[in-house]
């Protein structure tokens, strides 16, 4: 019987799982036991669109379709959070299964806090993430570093510190961080994210840390939750999928990745936060200033919802009708936000002003988690 | 940006003068006047492009010859246009030492009864910069909807098919008239009306023209002097309108087709700069709605032309469009359906398309740019003592057009309820004209009452009003006159009083 704190490597049963899903499918294997046996009523994961630069979030209802969804595509730049809001709003009794990377789960723990979703609900099978990338910059840094054409391109993964491709008649990787120094590579908000393995899922997944003949053929999965040691038992007693225990090298080696990741997100945490102090009013005046309130910022953020339906006419500080608002447009989003901005980067990634909110609410609550506490609970009042 | 400086110049501090480096508030239509003094400042200094003009371009004498005379000294251009001596020193040093350049240019050039002198200046100075053919330089029209260098490309035109092919060309005709088939033959190889000439022929020429079919056009918001303009529909016999909306034109109609809207259809659409993209269908468009296309179609058919109108797919016509149009000759479905898609000429399949024109000749039969001497011309009507103000007009951001989808989104309704008319703060105060009073705006071919909006962000002597809004309609007030060339007319500059209203 599993329990939390318990390590497994594990993966597919089903030979088709085994080859179509990465390091032996065990997470489409999970969702997909999940789903037939009842446990949920729906999945929710990514799957290829048009091309690997296209990732569509899908809910599937047909255990036989969950396969659609195996491997990863880290230009997909999506945050799931508010999806899931939507799902659970509209089928009130639903249960859903969630593949979650680690803002989709932050996300929904923010949601959670403020009562907007009920995680009881929710399996939540956690990936751990060492970043994404845009997919407009993806292609350009193919075409450009990689001298690759970008349709061309049939897999794309991140290992061992380089962005590596597979593509017809070969495969190629470039170090991340060369990739970086030049403007390419993850997000903004990626390269500074210290939450890379999602251990408030239910189940934490990912490929750190196999090692031996498992490597390549099995997921490394870290048991989090009571719900997520039953389905791990569940679906081991099904046949769904198989494990055994993670061997102590490669807990070894998973926590030197961990922290060899959390080492790079505090040098750019670092490095993009001290160029911000250095003008920290006049970079923010400057940057907003091009706003033209479309509200995509505000749409985008899992901490910013609703209420906003109000906020779209005349408020006091926030004139209607002003190109660039008001600064106190910005302000106000800032300070709503100021201990729960999760760094997730839709902000940023959306507005089509390019203006790096982000890195603004990131920088405000970093530093106000560094000096104030108690952090946000819903207060019991209203003044 | 990388260090590059912008240098902005509008009658009004808008949203994008914020950005720039230097802002040259101007009076309306004296566009020409500065680029000819911004020539001749560059040329005294010796900034001019020498091997360019030398290698990519004739008549730069004759040019030279306009630009230097004395009437475009920088003290003369500074009294034609209000722009101090030294911000426009300050713009001709930094566009004649800083290489490349572009220039960006919206409907504040094109629409003036000298919109084709404006653009032409526009291409001497960058000719003469040796601007173009090169990344980070060129004239760049901005135009004024997503689609419009898309449907100008089909040839909604009265004067050309799809990619200016002209209409009098006879092997051209012939071309056209064997690909479509028609038993009784295509219209005659000879040049149509433009919209706003068809207004003036309604008007002056009852009986000439008889039925009009307008599709997804608000002339009775858009189109300048709107009394006119309803005078002209109301000369018709039978008017056709195909909207999404029952606009201010589609209440005039006999027949009112209803159109799908862009979320509701399948096609492409073409960008300013040429590039074509793929538009996918969201959803069904509602009621009887239909697409363009097969509205078109269900329409001939009903003529006796279904054979001609075959089409079942928005795909299909795009091959045909692709078939009969040379710069579109190597495009399809499936290569546009790449993210980057593909810019015009694309003349064959195996073809990568052509993000920049002009890179190493110009489309003259020589391959020569042509420079054109031009002279400056005041608009068609200047401020006077009855109409002491020049009025302009545009658009605001939280609006699009005639209002008729923008105006029913209760969230831009809410950032914009309804128009007004900028004035200077000292205009107002010899006016006696208080902020957000509702004021009589009059010009010789109408008046309409509109809140004012004191601001400093205009110019003094220059009053705005943006178009969108019918109930304080701007082009009541505007200029029917038109440039001789292109048919455009002067949205941008007429003239103007301010009444106060006084209670009865």
């Amino acid at each position: 019987m599993a329990a939390i704190g318990d390590m497994f490597y594990t993966w597919a049963a089903d030979a088709d799982v085994l080859k179509k899903g990465e390091c032996g499918g065990a997470i489409t294997a999970l969702q997909q036991y999940a789903l037939s046996s009842g446990m949920v009523d729906a999945v929710l994961a990514v799957r290829k669109g048009a091309d690997i630069y296209d990732a569509v979030p899908t809910f599937i209802t047909n255990p036989a379709e969950v396969a659609e969804t195996a491997g990863s595509l880290h230009c997909g730049t999506l945050l799931l959070s508010k999806l899931v809001k939507d799902y659970l709003d509209s089928n009130k009794t639903a249960r859903l299964g969630v593949t979650v990377k680690g803002c989709d789960t932050m996300g929904l723990i923010e949601l959670a806090k403020r009562d907007a979703v009920d995680l009881d609900r929710l399996i939540l099978l956690g990936v751990n993430c060492g970043g994404s990338v845009s997919p407009v910059l993806a292609r350009k840094m193919i075409r450009e570093k990689f001298e690759v054409d970008p349709d061309l391109v049939h897999k794309e993964e991140i290992d061992k510190g380089q962005f590596i491709i597979e593509y017809e008649g070969g495969h190629k990787g470039i170090k991340i961080d060369d990739l970086e120094d030049e403007g390419y590579g993850r997000r903004s908000n990626c390269r500074r994210c210290l939450y890379k393995v999602p251990r408030q899922a239910d189940l934490a997944c990912g490929n750190w840390g196999v090692i031996g003949d498992k490597a390549g053929k099995a997921t490394f999965v870290e048991v989090c939750s009571k719900k997520g040691a039953n389905l791990l038992d569940a679906a081991v007693k099904a046949g769904a999928v198989k494990t055994e225990p993670a061997i102590p090298k490669g807990i070894e080696i998973r926590g030197k990745v961990e922290g060899a990741m959390l080492n790079l997100g505090n040098k750019w945490r670092k490095k993009n936060f001290e160029a911000l102090a250095s003008d920290l009013w006049g970079t923010i005046g400057r940057e907003t200033g091009r706003c033209i309130k479309c509200y995509s910022c505000i749409e985008n953020c899992p901490v910013c919802f609703p209420a906003a339906e109000d906020l779209k006419g005349k408020s006091r500080m926030v004139i209607s009708g002003e190109v660039p608002p008001n600064p106190m447009f910005h302000l106000r989003r800032f300070a709503h936000i100021s201990d729960s901005c999760i760094n997730c980067g839709q902000c940023e990634e959306l507005c089509p002003m390019d203006i790096p909110l982000a890195l603004f609410s990131h920088a405000i609550r970093t530093e106000g988690d560094s000096a104030f506490e108690p952090k946000l609970g819903k207060a019991p009042y209203t003044n | 940006m990388n260090g590059a400086k912008v240098i902005y110049a509008d009658p009004r501090y808008t949203a994008t003068a914020r950005q720039a480096d230097l802002y040259m508030p101007f009076v309306s239509g004296s566009d020409v006047a500065i680029l000819n003094g911004l020539m001749q400042e560059i040329i005294k200094n010796g900034w001019e492009d020498k091997e360019f003009i030398a290698k990519r371009t004739k008549d730069y004498e004759k040019l030279k010859e306009v630009v230097m005379k004395d009437a475009y000294s920088l003290e003369n251009v500074s009294k034609i246009s209000g722009i101090p001596v030294e911000s426009l020193k300050t713009a001709a040093e930094w566009l004649g030492t800083t290489k490349p350049g572009a220039i960006l240019y919206s409907m504040g050039i094109t629409q003036h009864t000298v919109g084709v002198d404006n653009v032409k200046s526009v291409a001497n100075i960058q000719m003469l910069l040796g601007n173009l053919g090169k990344p980070g330089s060129g004239v760049n029209a901005l135009r004024g909807q997503n689609n419009v260098q898309g449907a100008c490309d089909m040839g909604a035109l009265p004067v050309v098919f799809t990619a200016y092919q002209k209409v009098t060309d006879a092997a051209v005709h012939k071309k056209f008239a064997d690909a479509w088939g028609f038993p009784d033959g295509i219209c005659e190889p000879k040049n149509g009306y433009e919209v706003t000439v068809m207004m003036d022929v309604l008007t002056d020429n009852p009986g000439e023209l008889k039925c009009m079919y307008i599709m997804g056009e608000n002339p009775m918001l858009s189109d300048p002097d709107l009394n006119h303009v309803r005078h002209a529909l109301e000369s018709l016999e039978f008017l056709v309108v195909q909207d999404i909306f029952l606009t201010e034109t589609a209440e005039m109609a006999d027949v009112v087709l209803p159109a799908a809207c862009y979320a509701e259809r399948n096609g492409t659409q073409t960008s300013t700069e040429r590039r074509v993209q793929m538009w996918r269908k969201a959803q069904d468009p509602p009621g009887e709605a239909k697409e363009d296309w097969q509205i078109i179609s269900e329409l001939a058919a009903k003529m006796g032309y279904a054979k001609q109108f075959p089409y079942q797919s928005a795909e299909e016509i795009f091959t045909e469009v692709a078939a009969v149009t040379p710069s579109y000759h190597g495009m399809n479905y499936e290569r546009l359906s790449k993210p980057e898609a593909l810019h015009w000429p694309c003349p064959t399949l195996e073809h990568p398309g052509t993000p920049i024109l002009h890179k190493e000749k110009f489309s003259h039969p020589d391959g020569l740019g042509i420079f054109t001497p031009i002279e400056w011309k005041p608009p068609a009507e200047v401020p006077d003592a009855e109409y002491p103000f020049v009025l302009t007009t545009g658009r605001v951001l939280w609006h699009w057009h005639t209002g008729s989808m923008t105006r029913r989104s209760a969230t831009l309704d809410a950032e914009v309820p309804t128009g007004w008319i900028e004035i200077n703060p000292e205009d107002a105060k010899a006016l006696g004209i208080k902020d957000k009073e509702k004021v009589r705006a009059v010009t010789r071919r109408g008046s309409v009452e509109v809140p004012a909006k004191v601001t400093k962000d205009i110019m003094k002597g220059i009053m705005f009003m943006p178009f969108h809004f019918a109930e304080c309609a701007a082009n009541i007030l505007t200029n029917n006159a038109l440039d001789p060339i292109a048919k455009i007319p002067e949205f941008k500059a007429c003239a103007v009083k301010v009444e106060k209203i006084m209670e009865a």
